[in-house]
């Protein structure tokens, strides 16, 4: 599914006067999601920046109907509204908005209940890998050795795997995107949206603040977490997995670029050893070995 | 109107069919498990109307029917002991969003140690929380209090959501005859659902986001006003309820009394064991002691004006309690201590964790109390008495 420019040129959701942080990339995603997802849909907003970025009630810069909720009650909320649209015969999609704390963490067993009952919701997972909103401390999504305020000696485990995680739900459909690559993460929010039944995009949002780099940057960490193959672009449909173009280079070690080039502009990974770079190294090629494994049809989750 | 023989149980499940809800979050808890699978069922046979969601939690319970309440549609769940604690928050959430919902709360004692068994605990542990709380004495009053919940709940001058307790086992499991209103009574005395606002793209709103100090205050304050405007709604939903449904109860009041008008005693309780304390009544009023009951049926609101008037020219007040604040006494004894610090008020704790406590045990207690012999305290029946606990102690 490609976007043309008739698709993307719908009224922004997102308005003007937001209350985020420059060089919010969640800022960046919520916009291009809007344009994407349209007009019948309502926001789950679970606990998080998000609650912050649509500014001091009663007003609003999310021009969607918005439920904003505790942390761990984001999909069942959704799973509710879902029901209840059914019922009155309306096409309204239901869109958790969550970070990685709340999904990974507090979140994630009624992310689970609502993914094994296959509920109408598209669920988001805004990934910038900590609790940014509440001073930037470590989430099971912090990466190995990332240095944040709960762990100010670099994190000693690796992150969690969320995009498997959900895959071997057996759900319709899950999907990675990056703020990095605008048109890839819209064109997935359109497939989402059209799916019936559950579906998960995690889109990786690199946090000038918890991540300390030049708030000038957002879309370039981005873009070069994709090309260290540090974060993959994949989707995961009909039990089959496809690698966007973006990533497809990752599939072989040698055209990867060096991991260091996206460590070296981030604060949260100054002065760390080799043996951080290393357990980082690791990761990636055992990540890529598993979706190499999967996408040849070798490994079934 | 038809009557049947059925438990606490079917009584609300019949209520929550008749009352037409379209969203029903279910989630297995001891005692109110019967409710659930009857709902279940119902809508299997295809008899009920309904969506349900067989959610992986109490708060994912919570969640997905103030989600689907928030849409515009009537909704239901229940729960009991760790389940009610463990949707606390979301408990919390409805009630900050003005969001009518009704529940039904099967009391349990909560746990450590495990006890599956009766107690108030549960229910009283929510008081704070902004719902309305309304507890049944008999299966019938659990069927018409859910009803009624449904009016109260989705009144414009309320908004608010509303619990309804029912003593675990001793009335979800028994069974007696509930006469059973027919759809179309229902129907007329229950009109299509009313709420604030809904969620809709095309009119969007946001529910529950950031506010100001001074903006989270007054918006306090409305649950605070709207809590106490509800005191003259339950009465007028009541008086329908009788003329419109079924014209055997007596719901023009918030609270039931019980040969109290020239009473010189009371006694004070909530729920199943209310019965009971009639026959204790009945007994003494046979040796000439003016006494009577005064039973609690709304905790919230709590009927400040109706409890100083029916009980404030008592000699002496005994309250019991099946639920207990730590360190301070039963929770009811506290609030009718707060609202007539003068009076002659005793308060005793017990029956917890489904100890039973009947007839022949509060006869005593009750005499002991009218000598003057009783001081704030914990009864133990008999075989109470005997056990004896290891304190926890320090280890070397």
């Amino acid at each position: 599914m490609s976007l043309g420019i008739r698709d993307i040129s719908n009224k922004p959701r997102l308005l003007p006067g937001t209350s985020a942080c420059p060089g919010c990339p969640e800022n960046i995603a919520l916009k291009a999601i809007s344009m994407a997802l349209g007009e019948n849909a309502v926001f789950i907003v679970v606990a998080g920046c998000s609650s912050i970025i649509q500014g001091m009630g009663p007003k609003s810069t999310y021009n969607y109907p918005v439920l904003n909720i505790a942390f761990a009650a984001g999909p069942a909320a959704a799973a509710g509204m879902a029901k209840a649209f059914k019922l009155r015969n309306k096409d309204i999609k239901p869109v958790v908005w969550a970070g990685d704390g709340g999904t990974a963490d507090i979140g994630f067993a009624s992310l689970s209940g609502a993914a094994e009952r296959n509920d109408n919701i598209l669920y988001i997972c805004v990934d910038n890998e900590a609790y940014m909103n509440t001073g930037g401390h470590r989430s099971g999504s912090t990466p190995f050795g990332a240095k944040t305020a709960s762990t100010p000696g670099g994190k000693k485990e690796n992150k969690k795997d969320l995009p498997f995680i959900m895959i071997a739900h057996h759900v319709p459909y899950v999907a990675t995107a990056s703020v990095g690559y605008l048109h890839d993460l819209m064109d997935k929010i359109k497939k989402a949206r059209s799916i019936e039944g559950f579906s998960y995009v995690q889109v990786l949002t690199p946090d000038p603040y918890g991540w300390m780099f030049d708030p000038s940057k957002t879309a370039e960490l981005g873009k070069l977490a994709v090309q260290t193959c540090y974060w993959p672009l994949i989707e995961y449909e009909n039990g089959k997995l496809f690698i966007s173009q973006e990533s497809m280079h990752c599939l072989d070690k040698r055209t990867r670029k060096p991991i260091k080039e996206f460590l070296k502009l981030q604060g949260r990974y100054k002065g760390v050893s080799e043996e951080v770079i290393r357990g980082l190294e690791d990761y990636i090629d055992r990540m890529w070995e598993r979706i190499k494994s999967i996408y040849e049809g070798k490994v079934i989750l | 109107m038809m009557s049947k023989v059925i438990s606490g149980n079917e009584a609300v499940a019949l209520g929550v069919k008749l009352s037409r809800v379209k969203v029903i979050a279910i989630y297995p808890i001891t005692p109110q498990t019967y409710i659930i699978e009857e709902l279940a069922a119902m809508r299997d046979k295809g008899e009920l109307d309904a969506e349900v969601i067989r959610v992986e939690s109490e708060h994912s319970a919570m969640a997905a029917i103030y989600g689907a309440a928030s849409t515009g549609v009537r909704v239901y769940t229940a729960t009991a002991s760790q389940g009610l604690l463990y949707m606390h928050e979301m408990v919390w959430w409805v009630a900050g969003s003005r969001i009518p919902i009704v529940m039904t709360v099967g009391t349990r004692a909560v746990g450590a140690p495990w006890n599956i068994w009766n107690e108030h605990t549960d229910f009283m542990s929510e008081r704070d929380s902004g719902w309305i709380m309304t507890f049944a004495s008999t299966p019938q009053e659990a069927l018409d209090l859910t009803l009624q919940a449904f009016r109260i709940s989705e009144d414009e001058r309320v908004f608010l959501p509303m619990m309804v307790g029912m003593d675990g086992f001793i009335l979800s499991h028994t069974k007696t005859r509930v006469y059973i209103p027919s759809q179309e009574d229902v129907d007329e005395f229950l009109p299509p659902r009313k709420q604030p606002y809904t969620l809709d793209p095309e009119d969007p709103v946001d529910i529950g986001n950031m506010f100001q100090p001074i903006d989270y205050m007054k918006f306090r304050h409305s649950i605070h006003l709207a809590m106490l405007h509800s005191i003259d709604v339950i009465k007028e939903v009541g008086k329908e309820y009788e003329k419109k449904v079924i014209p055997i109860g007596s719901y023009s009041t918030l609270n039931d009394s019980y040969k109290l008008d020239d009473a010189e005693y009371a006694i004070v309780s909530m729920g199943a064991w209310s019965l009971d304390v009639m026959q204790v009544v009945d007994e003494l009023r046979k040796e000439g002691i003016k006494i009577g009951l005064y039973r609690i049926r709304y905790v919230r609101p709590w009927d400040e004006e109706d409890i100083k008037k029916k009980l404030g020219d008592k000699q002496g007040i005994l309250v019991l309690d099946r639920s207990v604040s730590f360190g301070r006494g039963g929770h009811l004894y506290l609030e009718l201590k707060s609202t007539l610090p003068e009076a002659n008020i005793k308060g005793v704790v017990t029956g917890l964790g489904g100890v039973s406590i009947g007839k022949d045990m509060i006869l005593p207690l009750t005499r002991k109390f009218i000598e003057g012999n009783t001081n704030n305290e914990w009864f133990y029946p008999s075989e109470v008495e005997k056990v004896e606990l290891r304190n926890p102690r320090y280890i070397k």
